[in-house]
């Protein structure tokens, strides 16, 4: 018999209860309302609420390679920050070589980059024609483009009459200020450090004058520098070192005073002006009246035939990277293929007895004068090279200046020599300064960096270096500052003519409300701290503050602080969050 | 006679061997520098771009207007003709390629010879003492300081000497090769042989001082690598078979570590030289930046920034001769010693 309870034991498990289908079904209900109320919240609130906060995207370029010294990543940096402090803008950083980056700028690759400038000649136009016409900003990498500005800058460039000139450059930069294709940042200031005692270094806007220079009790001064020799033929230079040297070798019919930047007689023996009529009224003749009996170093002939030839071959030569484009497009002397490309028949005159020259422009240059000033107008002797550029060694740079070139070691060395017979040693005896040259030998070391500059002067007892001139870092020079009682030496900065500035390509940013935007964000005050040390001066126009005609526009338009109450209105009203996938789209090559 | 010839044509095999290695070193180069972006004749006014008919004038002057296989050509029959062509960069623009690096090359050959006898010196000075006193204090201290000078970077310790002993102590020339307008005489180029040349001995000691500080950089961190190969070999030979004979006759310990246990030490020494010569040319390029000293290692630099084709080529040619070379006479040095090593 089986036990009940082994029945029970054996007895097959009872089933598990049923579930309960209803329950679970309702679950599942209630967890798919929930999902589709999300969705429902996240669909609405994008129709109807706040879009989500997007950023204005914007590559901002610098060179890498120490084109425009070693604190172009801090700069870069600084500028980002700065532009995406106030919030709706957002930038990416990129920077490449100087080769490739000239290329790029050049083909509009750039959305909004750095650049320098420094002026050709000194004149307020050389500050806003190279920007701001359109052929200018297609070079420059702007690719702005505004017909009435063209027609302003035409009429500051033909007119003679300086109200004109200051109602055109108001308007110009008026413009600058509103369309914002560049955004001016800073001056580069200019500094040069010597031992005490010496006198008569001046920070010249232009031309540095090492003719000037006294060294007490020495017949001699040793300098040293970074820049670099790239030729000495005037129709070949277009470097600041080079032109440099050729100032002091080479006469021009114009030059500066030793301290501003005004113009005086050089081989010439007046400034034309319409007043004196050496200028016609309509600007378009230009007369130069030579002194007489001006030799160059080698003892030939200095006079308006030779002026004229020497222009005439700058011209014609057209060397790849010189100057040349400043006298025959610039300057309106032309250049005539049919003429062997020199200017064209009747351009420049040359009067009889071979004294006085004539400049007969098809177009009135108001600052002719400047340009005469140049490098490039330096007359060379008669048997410089006529098909190609003159070698730069010694026997072949033969100028008429207070100066001649006695040694010249590539990348080494250059030494100037006293020209016994200069021919107006007194040419800044009503400045103060009896006879040129003062010292009888220059010496100038040519250094690779500028720790190098740095080490010169402070062991200047051992190293026998007198003056350093270009460049030093900014940490390399406030150091210098802080130091200079200690070292014996004086540390003085002025303000260079050097500009740098951000360039907008307007063509990949295209909205004036955004380039505003990015002028709103700038704190030049902040830069100048952090990157250069206090050393650089703020600037609110393209024209720096030095120059006439300047105005600070950045300044009135957008104050000199950040205003991101402003920036980020004006990017509001853009709508952004919907450019931005049309910007996405356009940068997918 | 046997073995002349077989010296003979090991040294025309490599020979031969050197011509297409640089054969292909130019070509790689020349396609590399077309490959990569950026145009050198834009580049040639800066900021200060004139108009586009001037800058196809520049092009066509520059023969970049010509097809890459027509310029290809041109370049490779010209530098087989000795001709390197003309500098097509901002800094040296027209300048004959040759004529910037033979301005250039005499102060690096000055650094470079200079650099290799401080690093042989002393790196096998000191790599013979740690080989021969092997696990004491001295040993241990060479070894570290061998290891750190090499790893230490060489513009690093060039402004560390020109801080302390120029602008500290004021006892040497910060930087520059000279200073002063009153160079000597060119004649080779190298100051220190030109200054004896014009039988001037105060140039001389001016050419000298300027030198010491940067040799002594770069030759004390290149000596570093001479240490540990010589301590390496001197482990090997002091405790060699021969050495132990020679120590059994009753030689004195100190000969026999200098005349045998060194000589046996320095032989595979030489056949690195070669190696460690192309490391000095490459180590002359901070060298030179360091101490302001403008050769071909400076050039180079200042070449690749502006993209100047042309120089880039030529220089990389006469780096890859003067190193191909150098590792030819070596070799063939070496198989003078180790005949095993001929073909």
């Amino acid at each position: 018999m089986v036990d009940e309870e082994e029945q029970k034991a054996d007895a097959p498990e009872a089933p598990a209860a049923a579930p309960v289908k209803g329950k679970g079904m309702w679950i599942g209900i209630v967890v798919v309302v929930i999902v589709i109320v999300i969705l429902l919240v996240a669909v609405f609130g994008g129709l109807f609420g706040q879009p989500p906060a997007r950023k204005y995207q914007i590559d901002l370029w610098y060179n890498n390679d120490g084109h425009y010294g070693d604190t172009e990543d801090e700069l870069a940096t600084v500028l980002k920050n700065q532009i995406e402090a106030c919030g709706k803008i957002g930038v990416t950083l990129r920077n490449d070589p100087w080769a490739v980056y000239r290329t790029n700028w050049a083909q509009g690759l750039m959305d909004v980059f750095l650049l320098g400038w420094y002026p050709d000649y000194f004149d307020s136009d050389d500050y806003i024609s190279p920007f701001l016409s359109t052929s200018g900003a297609a070079s420059l990498g702007s690719f702005y483009t505004n017909t009435t500005v063209d027609g302003w800058i035409t009429q500051e460039q033909t007119t003679t009459n300086p109200a004109t000139r200051a109602a055109r450059f108001t308007d110009i930069q008026g413009s600058l200020a509103d369309d914002v294709p560049y955004v001016p940042l800073f001056s580069g200031n200019a500094h040069v450090a010597y031992v005490n005692g010496i006198t008569d270094v001046e920070l010249h806007p232009v031309s540095f004058k090492w003719f000037i220079m006294d060294k007490p009790g020495s017949n001699e001064i040793n300098a040293s520098t970074t820049d670099k020799i790239i030729s000495l033929d005037p129709a070949s230079a277009y470097d600041y070192f080079s032109i440099e040297v050729i100032n002091q070798v080479f006469d021009t019919l114009l030059v500066y005073e030793p301290v501003t930047a005004t113009l005086m007689p050089g081989l010439a023996q007046q400034v034309p002006t319409v007043a004196n009529g050496l200028v016609s009224a309509d600007g378009l003749n230009y007369t130069y009246r030579l002194k007489p009996g001006v030799t160059f170093h080698d003892g030939t002939a200095l006079n308006a035939t030779v002026v004229a030839r020497s222009i005439d071959r700058a011209i014609r030569l057209n060397i790849g990277g010189s100057a040349a484009f400043l006298l025959y497009d610039v300057g309106a002397l032309g250049r005539d293929a049919t003429n062997g490309n020199n200017t064209p028949v009747g351009r420049i005159e040359v009067h009889p007895g071979n004294m006085n020259i004539t400049f007969h422009l098809p177009r009135a240059v108001s600052f002719f004068n400047d340009l005469m000033a140049f490098s490039v107008s330096a007359p060379v002797p008669w048997n410089y090279n006529q098909a190609g550029e003159q070698p730069s060694t010694v026997p072949n740079v033969v100028g008429s200046g207070p100066y001649r070139l006695t040694q010249h070691t590539a990348n080494l060395l250059v030494v100037l020599d006293r020209y016994a017979t200069y021919h107006t040693p007194n040419l800044y005896a009503g400045l103060g300064i009896a006879t040129i040259p003062v010292e009888d030998k220059v010496t100038i070391n040519i250094r690779l960096t500028a720790t190098a500059l740095k080490q010169d002067i402070e062991t200047h007892a051992a190293s026998g270096i007198d003056v350093i001139y270009r460049t030093l870092t900014p940490t390399d020079l406030t150091d210098l500052l802080g130091r200079a009682a200690t070292l014996g030496i004086t540390v003085d900065v002025g303000s260079g003519p050097q500009i740098r500035y951000l360039v907008i390509n307007v063509n990949r940013v295209p909205e004036v409300a955004a380039r505003q935007a990015i002028a709103y964000s700038v704190n030049r005050a902040e830069i100048d701290t952090l990157v250069f040390e206090g050393t650089a001066e703020p600037l609110y126009s393209m024209i720096p503050s030095n120059m006439p005609y300047h105005e600070p526009v950045f300044n009135t338009v957008y104050g000199g602080l950040p205003n991101c109450t402003a920036a980020n209105n004006l990017l509001t009203q853009l709508g952004f969050s919907i450019r931005l996938s049309g910007i996405w789209i356009a940068r997918d090559r | 006679m046997g073995s002349g010839r077989s010296l003979a044509a090991y040294a025309v095999a490599r020979l031969a061997l050197a011509i297409p290695m640089l054969l292909i070193l130019l070509t790689a180069i020349f396609v590399i520098l077309r490959i990569l972006p950026g145009d050198p004749v834009l580049a040639l006014w800066g900021g200060n771009q004139p108009g586009p008919e001037v800058i196809a004038d520049a092009r066509a002057q520059l023969g970049l207007d010509k097809p890459v296989i027509v310029q290809y050509w041109d370049y490779m029959t010209n530098v087989f003709r000795g001709d390197l062509g003309v500098s097509i960069g901002f800094q040296y623009r027209g300048s004959p390629v040759w004529t910037e690096i033979a301005e250039r090359l005499p102060a690096t050959i000055e650094l470079t010879i200079g650099s290799m006898i401080v690093a042989v010196s002393v790196g096998v000075i000191t790599g013979v003492i740690a080989g021969a006193r092997r696990d004491t204090k001295l040993d241990v201290v060479i070894r570290l300081y061998s290891t750190i000078i090499y790893a230490i970077p060489i513009f690093w310790l060039g402004l560390l000497f020109q801080l302390v002993f120029a602008v500290w102590l004021g006892w040497l020339p910060a930087n520059g090769r000279w200073t002063g307008g009153d160079i000597p005489t060119p004649a080779t180029g190298l100051f220190t042989v030109d200054s004896l040349v014009e039988g001037n001995f105060g140039h001389f000691v001016k050419a000298l001082r300027h030198l010491i500080l940067p040799t002594i950089t770069l030759g004390l961190v290149l000596g570093g690598f001479f240490t540990k190969t010589v301590r390496a070999n001197m482990l090997q030979t002091v405790v060699a078979d021969y050495s132990d004979a020679a120590r059994a006759r009753g030689i004195p310990e100190r000969k026999v570590i200098f005349r045998h246990a060194f000589r046996n030490a320095l032989s595979p020494v030489v056949t690195v030289l070669g190696l460690q010569f192309a490391i000095l040319f490459a180590g002359a390029v901070l060298t030179e930046r360091t101490f302001s000293i403008d050769g071909i290692g400076n050039l180079l630099l200042t070449s690749i920034t502006s993209k100047d084709m042309t120089m880039i080529q030529g220089v990389i040619v006469v780096y890859a001769t003067i190193i191909v070379g150098i590792s030819l006479v070596i070799d063939i040095i070496g198989a003078m010693i180790d005949p095993r090593v001929r073909l």
